[in-house]
């Protein structure tokens, strides 16, 4: 009770249509995120284990900040 | 009731209207910084978004004791429903009900900006609009039911509030990116040198297919490859001249 196994992974994902270029998610996730010529994010497409909980935070962190709400977390299952 | 004719409350109306103001021209300014995408190398972009969030919210509550103790203080007869009805004030019927429209605005601005992931993007900015006729208003509403703010300190702070967010508006006006302005400084490439820094808000077409761009450069950034037609020239990153 209250010690839960984080099996499976995540991904962060972000609506091209509704980015703006604003850059916050490059400055909260950085692991995650790197950014185009343009200031666009390109956001790495493997699977982060939930395990690796500062990666989580920093991808939750980047969630919130975005001015757009372009960005949103999807758990991937069949993630080791 | 009991009647609560204390001057404190009195004072604490006029202290926290004048500090609410301060701290409204401090959420407005840091919005329209964050909206112009400034931050990078000293502050981060989203440290200013941080603090836009966080001032207003308290913002919002120092309005709150400052319509509290109006409400409250009994010398003067403005009732509950003036807080959020206008022109139903029997004290200085035009000036509160400026104070009313203004608080119904920034409630408009505030829930809407707490709804933010379930509304449309568009109503959300749209709303936001609001915020500017919000502190126009107040900025009135300042001056005509003030006590401070005819003379002496209290004049120079509105004043100073008004020229601030003025200054702000026409710079969110002028000076807006239409788009993304450039990668920020904080970013893992943000400190590579620009071989292309773009002169305009207009976004050029990429000059190669852009799948040449997916593969993971990460880690290798001071080692990224400059077009082979165009090498890169090595000068200092330079901001955009705004």
């Amino acid at each position: 009770m209250g010690v839960r196994r984080r099996t499976g992974g995540f991904v962060l994902l972000v609506n091209p249509i509704l980015c703006d270029g604003f850059g916050h998610c490059a400055e909260l996730a950085p692991d995650l995120v790197r950014m185009d010529e343009w200031g666009y994010p390109i956001i790495t497409t493997e699977p982060v284990p939930l395990a690796n909980l500062a990666a989580l935070e920093s991808a939750r962190y980047a969630v919130r900040g975005c001015p757009r709400q372009a960005l949103r977390i999807e758990r991937v299952s069949d993630h080791p | 009731m009991i009647a609560l004719t204390s001057p404190y409350l009195w004072y604490t109306t006029r202290a926290t209207g004048l500090v609410t103001l301060v701290l409204f021209t401090l959420v407005v300014s840091l919005g329209t910084l964050v909206a112009n995408r400034i931050g990078g190398t000293t502050v981060g972009r989203f440290e200013l978004n941080e603090l836009h969030r966080t001032i207003s919210a308290v913002a919002m509550a120092f309005l709150a004791v400052h319509i509290l103790t109006t409400v409250v203080d009994s010398y003067v007869s403005t009732g509950p429903l003036a807080t959020v009805v206008p022109f139903i004030s029997s004290y200085k019927r035009l000036p509160v009900a400026l104070g009313t429209i203004a608080f119904d605005l920034m409630i408009a601005v505030w829930v809407s900006s707490l709804l933010k992931v379930r509304i449309a993007n568009q109503s959300w900015r749209f709303i936001h609009w609001f915020s500017w006729l919000a502190f126009a208003i107040s900025i009135v509403h300042a001056l005509t039911t003030g006590t401070d703010a005819r003379k002496g300190v209290g004049l120079v702070v509105v004043v100073l509030c008004l020229a601030v967010v003025a200054g702000a508006a026409s710079w969110r006006y002028f000076a807006r990116p239409t788009r993304a302005a450039g990668r920020t400084a904080l970013s893992p490439l943000g400190a590579v040198v620009d071989p292309e820094p773009r002169r305009s808000n207009h976004v050029a077409a990429p000059t190669r297919p852009f799948d040449q761009d997916l593969p993971d450069r990460r880690g290798d950034a001071t080692t990224r490859p400059s077009p082979p037609a165009a090498p890169a020239p090595h000068r200092p990153q330079k901001r955009r001249p705004r």
